[in-house]
């Protein structure tokens, strides 16, 4: 009797102990975040989804060989020495891990991880991500690819006009 | 004696009122008929009532519950979450009702319904307000063995519990209502015991009575040295009655899936819901009545009905808010040791404190001790 009476004594003693606790935690300020609303800080070396410096790269495919799911595509023309004539540069997120293998070997250091992590999407297809700022050429690209085109234009007509005028002079002559 | 009670004569004056617009006299209906319709109009207020309540409380439930662990709780739907409970009630009525093929039928379709109807019925005999001019409670159904009422009608809950197990057709209903029975009727005992005291002290079974003795700070909590302890033991065995944790063996989800509710789903398991929260405001109704006071709070409300409804109403939400602070802070205990609780502790103290507390009345101690110290 007077065993169980202690025992009762002890139990009250720790469910008090017990509130308390939670009583302080009920007034603690919740750590919830509102999470649509309020976004989480992202570290530093967090691994997100990519981000392309465009204007950097080079169009080497490097990281598509390193990467060790094969989840990038790339396709680009060369048009003229320096000038890059983007058709695709795809990553598929269904397949990425990562694992940021991509971003160590290349030589301009144009891909990076980004901090982007929210990329559900409702079907596979619209997980492959299109990374590419502009298609085709670059518009500060694309006057000197015009430049060239026009001076490259220029010189055919100019050695057009003077064969013309060399042939001119044959027939005449 | 429907007469008698405070709420049915507004509803008969009511009606009297609403069919004289018409040009009707009140006498035309058969006295039968109009007992019966009054019960009904009440029955339907009280529902009402109940079932808004507990809206309240299911939002309190889990914002408390969110707040204990460092969350936030519900806080989308509606201004603070608050229709949270509505969008989930919804829900549930929307889903697909479900009687298992083994099941008994009809005790299936009963059994919520037996509960719900013990629980809600026995908020006829506790008075919310207190009229002062006339010194009736106001309460459907003003009678002298008010408490006595209430006890025996809540134990009907337990037979709606094993109808609700034994239907199921599944074992581990069966448990969870066996365990019910168990716990629910041994901890009878010390509620009743409990309860006994503040009967004997105030001299009536009748709540109403209750809050007439403590009117103006005369609190019965503070009548004898015995009466915090048993408000204690009235409390934990409270706590047992309603199935709330620590005590919720019945539907120990690690154990028995849901108790004898696991075979429920949609209106039918709304039912039990309701049920324990509306028990959990009945015992915290009888508690706020039977020793703080009811609608009293030491005087300040002068002679205002409503102004007493409304303080009852903060007692009672203190009350559960101390329970759901319980149920968030305390585990489980083991079948053995509410048991152990129940027997050796609680029902011998109960003994104790009815002793005590009835020498310390009839010797007038209060009286001797005042005396006593005021002696020069």
């Amino acid at each position: 009797m007077v065993e169980t009476f202690k025992d009762f004594g002890f139990a009250v003693q720790t469910a008090v102990k017990g509130m308390v606790i939670t009583l302080k935690t009920f007034f603690d300020k919740p750590v919830t975040l509102q999470y649509p609303d309020q976004r989480p800080e992202i570290d530093e070396r967090f691994r997100g989804i990519h981000y392309l410096e465009q204007e950097k790269c080079i169009s080497c495919k490097v990281c598509a060989l390193a990467c060790p799911v094969d989840c990038i595509h790339i396709e680009s023309e060369l048009p003229e020495k320096g000038l890059y004539d983007w058709a695709r540069f795809d990553i598929d997120y269904g397949l990425c891990m990562f694992c940021e293998l991509c971003c160590f070997p290349c030589p301009t250091d144009c891909i990076h991880m980004g901090k982007e992590f929210d990329f559900s999407r409702y079907s596979r297809m619209d997980l492959v991500r299109n990374m590419l700022t502009w298609e085709g050429i670059s518009s500060a690209q694309k006057k000197e690819v015009d430049a060239i085109a026009a001076e490259k234009a220029a010189k055919k007509a100019a050695a057009a006009d003077k064969k013309k005028a060399e042939g001119g002079d044959k027939k005449e002559g | 004696m429907f007469e008698q009670s405070t709420v049915i004569r507004a509803i008969h004056s009511t009606f009297e009122w609403l069919l004289g617009l018409v040009g009707v006299d009140i006498e035309i209906i058969p006295e039968s008929i109009r007992v019966v319709l009054y019960g009904l109009v009440a029955a339907g207020g009280l529902m009402s009532g109940i079932a808004l309540s507990v809206m309240l409380y299911v939002w309190m439930e889990r914002r408390i519950a969110g707040r204990i662990q460092a969350r936030c709780g519900p806080n989308r739907v509606g201004p603070f979450g608050l229709l949270q409970t509505l969008a989930d009630t919804f829900k549930l009525l929307r889903k697909e009702d479900i009687i298992p093929t083994g099941a008994n039928k009809f005790l299936f379709a009963f059994a919520p319904m037996i509960v719900l109807a013990g629980v809600v019925a026995a908020f006829a005999a506790v008075p919310f307000s207190y009229d002062t001019e006339t010194g009736e409670g106001i309460m459907v159904a003003d009678i002298d063995l008010g408490i006595f009422l209430i006890t025996s009608i809540i134990a009907t809950e337990v037979i709606g519990v094993i109808m609700a197990g034994w239907a199921s057709n599944n074992k581990w209903s069966l448990y969870g209502a066996m365990r019910e029975a168990a716990q629910v009727v041994s901890y009878e005992i010390p509620l009743g015991l409990s309860v006994l005291v503040p009967v004997m002290i105030v001299g009536s079974l009748s709540l109403a009575d209750a809050t007439a003795d403590q009117l103006g700070g005369n609190w019965l909590l503070w009548r004898s040295p015995f009466m915090p302890v048993v408000f204690f033991i009235f409390y934990v065995a409270g706590l047992a009655g309603c199935k709330r944790a620590p005590f919720d063996l019945p539907e120990a989800e690690s154990e028995l899936v849901a108790g004898f509710h696991t075979e429920y789903s949609g209106l039918r398991f709304s039912f039990f819901f309701m049920e324990e929260y509306a028990s959990m405001t009945l015992i915290s109704a009888i508690g706020a009545i039977f020793f703080f006071g009811g609608g009293d709070l030491f005087g300040l409300q002068g002679d205002s009905a409503i102004l007493m409804f409304l303080i009852l109403i903060v007692k009672i939400l203190i009350s559960i808010s101390v329970m759901i602070w319980i149920r968030w802070t305390l585990p489980r205990l083991r079948v053995d040791q509410v048991m152990t609780l129940g027997y050796k502790v609680l029902t011998p103290l109960a003994f104790f404190m009815l002793l005590g507390a009835t020498i310390w009345d009839l010797t007038d101690a209060n009286e001797r001790i005042l005396g006593f110290l005021r002696r020069p």
